[in-house]
């Protein structure tokens, strides 16, 4: 099938943007891919504008072997609608699949969905679905499942976790069936990144069979390379391969084992001995030994994860910008970078345009500047400034907020630590300190639009704005980001937005964790992944 | 010796009452709230207040330690609400995980220490008890993540004679797993010896200084003689009540050993299901290592009762 008109015009002025130099090539692939078109067009697209993308040449693979993986338990049940920690998440990807699955530079592969296109405003997105694929109960997919599905996770009697991230966007009941394989998505606003809310970035997003009981860990039915044939809660789970999936050589690999580790350390000496082929997340606090480790590869790849460090705007001292900018000021971020990190995340900009996200905009780099910081606190009042900054126990987060009040110490700032379990930190009911707190550093994990993060967090109406940061420019200004086909419109509206919040700065974003993933050198066929999410399709041991 | 176990056996049932209102009450104090950990922290507020009715979470402490209580005591132990699983096989099968484990620790242990100890108290104050009660002390003293992690380090992963994991695959006979527990064993060991040590050997100090073993040695018995027909009996009664009291510790008590060397024991599952609010699961899981840390300090009670008369008829 062609592309429709409209793709066609979109897909002329991304070359043109791309060849004016106005846009780079992965913000063209991004965009391309979102947009829904076709692989033959954007490779002459490509050929009139540059290179064709260099295909990687693979050697020989081995058609056997179970690849047995280190990662965390999940938390409760393993249910796709409910889902939200790495260990289910893993543990059905493996098994189901999405319409869509974003790659690590988050360009989008079709995978259930052939192709999708909007229409002129964004607001109606028609996806054609792949033909020859079966559930692994032998029932063929089809619309009627795809609808199922999107209103499972819209439905507000259901607990569906991806609900927050369509909220606004698509209700139940607007998925239509155009055909047995096309289904339209009419949404309630206009939604260029709309795409990335179907595909792997939205975990939950997975197609499941029409009926569908909640019931996954007794029937785990899905459309994906692997079958789960046990799972023992807290312990392992295993998988073999799909013989009737769709993509007819492969998986490569016969089987996977799930090991799960409730702790990093024993994960790190479980790949160091060999007992193990890889972790599925190697966060670099606890697992620095693996980094030097001869016979182990930690893949890596930038993502938009990050910590937040909001300052409520509604509460004293904060309420003064200055008093923000000024602690914004005191960060010392390579150093932070490098102390925390050992240079493995990206300084950030206290605004939400990660540099994972293409197409971000430049602008200044805030660094540190403690005679800036100082003036700015005596003009505000507050050459003497006492806070208390609540934190978490998570990875690195404590270490962060000891280099903070170090860092904020020569502006005069007396920062006072509150440490806090995770549990507590985010609480329940009317006892919530993440959202409650008048400074508090907050762990956010990678989202593949900043919308994601704008939404939630910084507007008016956003469920978890921590800042409690209200200004009606910048939502508008959001809302228009969304609503934009246009790659240089947009890129000037992503400007205004970025420079509008770092001037305001309701949270300091100090930096953009990497994520890194460590594999034994016989794993092939592995890729890093932003949200730690696990494709093992074209996995193979040496 | 009937009534007297009759008569602790009598205190065993009030006292698990009185741990499971205790546990039921401490699950309201730890923050956070299981419909949060089902949910996750991304979940509206509505969706939490929804889940937490489902659950009966919302409802008054009282009415639900009592729903909870008439269950478990007509054997209905409850899905964990959770990992939506009866409780009762999850819990009786992290139990014999737990129950291998202690016993290989103790076989490990038990000899070893009591020989030391009873050599160490033979030799009181001359350098071989010097040697002994400072190898003892030492071994106590490391904390058993670090001992673990040595050891995982180096037999684990540098000279690779162990599994670095302790659960052993499906399929693996007695002897096989004996193979996987004995690494995690080790810290488990370490810090027992020293305790179990310093008792056998101040039972034997003091026995040894006793007026009938002095009368037994003047008498003209052979030294070993004396030893294991006089001395033995009396000397060991301290290090077996420690003995005792440690195992309600060994089977649910090991969350650091049972993490660091990922074996699904009772330790870990109360503590994971203390943060995760899963209140049918930590209950029964408290239970059942309370009721064992009772019958083990009663079996130690009774077998010391057994060896020494004495105590029988005081108590």
């Amino acid at each position: 099938m062609s592309d429709s008109h409209l793709q066609h015009e979109l897909g002329q002025h991304l070359r043109e943007e791309l060849l004016a130099g106005r846009i780079s090539r992965r913000e063209f692939l991004r965009s391309a891919t979102a947009f829904g078109l076709s692989a033959g067009a954007i490779a002459a697209l490509l050929a009139g504008g540059g290179r064709a993308p260099a295909l990687a040449q693979t050697p020989p693979v081995k058609r056997a072997g179970t690849i047995r993986v280190a990662l965390v338990p999940p938390t409760a049940a393993v249910d796709p609608v409910t889902m939200y920690d790495a260990g289910a998440i893993a543990v059905v990807q493996q098994v189901a699949e999405y319409l869509i699955w974003a790659e690590k530079d988050l360009r989008l592969r079709p995978v259930l969905a052939t192709r999708w296109e909007p229409d002129a405003q964004a607001r109606t997105w028609t996806f054609t679905l792949r033909d020859g694929v079966t559930f692994s109960t032998g029932r063929p997919l089809g619309a009627d499942d795809v609808i199922a599905t999107f209103d499972r996770l819209t439905d507000p009697q259901t607990k569906s976790a991806a609900r927050s991230n369509f909220k606004g966007i698509l209700s139940k009941g607007n998925v239509e069936k155009l055909a047995a394989n096309r289904v339209a998505f009419h949404l309630d606003r206009p939604f260029v990144d709309f795409p990335y809310l179907l595909s792997s970035t939205n975990y939950n997003a997975v197609v499941l069979p029409q009926p569908y009981a909640g019931d996954f860990e007794q029937h785990p039915v899905g459309t994906g390379p692997f079958a789960l044939t046990a799972y023992t809660p807290k312990e392992s789970a295993s998988f073999k391969r799909n013989p009737g999936y769709w993509q007819k050589d492969l998986p490569y690999l016969e089987g996977v084992e799930f090991r799960f580790f409730a702790e990093i350390q024993p994960q790190v000496l479980a790949l160091q001995a060999g007992a193990v082929d890889m972790m599925l997340a190697t966060p670099f606090q606890g697992s620095q030994a693996v980094f030097t480790d001869p016979n182990i590869t930690v893949l890596q790849t930038s993502s938009s994860k990050h910590r937040a460090v909001h300052m409520r705007v509604d509460t004293a001292p904060f309420t003064d910008k200055r008093v923000r900018q000024a602690l914004a000021l005191c960060l010392d971020r390579p150093g932070i970078v490098q102390g925390l990190f050992q240079g493995r995340a990206d300084v950030g900009n206290d605004e939400m345009f990660a540099p994972i996200f293409p197409g971000s905009p430049t602008i200044p780099q805030r660094t540190q500047n403690y005679a800036v910081a100082k003036q700015l606190l005596r003009e505000a009042g507050q050459a003497d400034l006492k806070v208390t900054l609540t934190y978490e126990v998570y990875q690195e987060v404590p270490q962060y907020a000891v280099f903070l009040q170090q860092m904020m110490k020569p502006a005069g700032v007396t920062v006072t630590l509150d440490q806090m379990t995770q549990a507590a930190y985010y609480g329940s009911g009317s006892t919530q300190p993440w959202l409650q707190v008048p400074m508090g550093i907050t762990d956010w994990a990678s989202r593949t639009v900043p919308s994601q993060f704008i939404l939630p967090a910084y507007t008016c109406s956003g469920v978890w704005n921590s800042a409690h940061w209200c200004n009606k420019e910048y939502d508008d200004l959001a809302e228009q980001y969304d609503a934009t086909l246009d790659a240089q419109r947009r890129g000037s509206i992503a400007r205004k937005l970025a420079v509008l919040q770092q001037d305001a700065t309701p949270a300091i974003i100090g930096y953009w964790i990497r994520a890194p993933r460590a594999v034994r050198k016989r794993v092939q066929g592995v890729e890093p992944n932003g949200s730690d999410f696990l494709d093992l399709t074209r996995a193979s041991l040496a | 010796m009937a009534r007297f176990l009759l008569r602790r056996l009598g205190l065993v049932v009030p006292a698990l009452w009185l741990v499971s209102a205790l546990i039921f009450a401490l699950a309201e104090i730890v923050p956070g709230d299981v419909a949060r950990t089902v949910l996750g922290p991304y979940a509206t507020p509505d969706q939490v207040a929804a889940l937490r009715h489902q659950l009966g979470a919302d409802r008054p402490l009282v009415v639900r330690y009592a729903a909870w209580l008439g269950g478990f005591v007509t054997g209905n132990w409850g899905d964990s609400l959770v990992l939506h699983r009866p409780v009762r096989p999850f819990v009786f099968a992290r139990l014999g995980n737990s129950f291998q484990l202690a016993l290989v620790a103790l076989v490990l242990v038990i000899p070893v220490s009591l020989a030391l100890g009873v050599l160490a108290g033979l030799h009181e104050d001359r350098p071989l008890d010097r040697v002994i009660s400072l190898l003892g002390l030492s071994l106590t003293a490391i904390p058993e993540f670090v001992s673990g992690v040595i050891l995982l380090v180096v037999l684990g992963v540098q000279l690779r004679w162990f599994p670095i994991i302790a659960q052993p695959p499906p399929g693996v006979g007695p002897a096989g797993r004996i193979r996987y527990l004995a690494l995690p064993a080790i810290p488990i060991a370490f810090v027992l010896f020293g305790y179990i040590a310093r008792m056998a050997r101040a039972g034997m100090v003091d026995v040894m200084g006793s007026a009938y073993i002095r009368t037994a040695v003047l008498k003209g018995l052979p030294p070993l003689y004396v030893i294991t027909h006089h001395a033995l009996r009396n000397a060991l009664l301290p290090a077996i009540a420690v003995i005792g009291s440690q195992i309600g510790w060994l089977v649910g008590g090991l969350v650091v050993v049972e993490t660091l060397f990922t074996y699904p024991g009772l330790g870990k599952l109360i503590y994971d299901s203390a943060l995760a609010h899963d209140v049918p699961v930590l209950e029964a899981t408290a239970l059942l290592v309370a009721a064992i840390f009772m019958l083990s300090n009663l079996a130690a009670d009774a077998m010391v009762a057994l060896l020494q008369p004495r105590v029988r008829s005081s108590s």
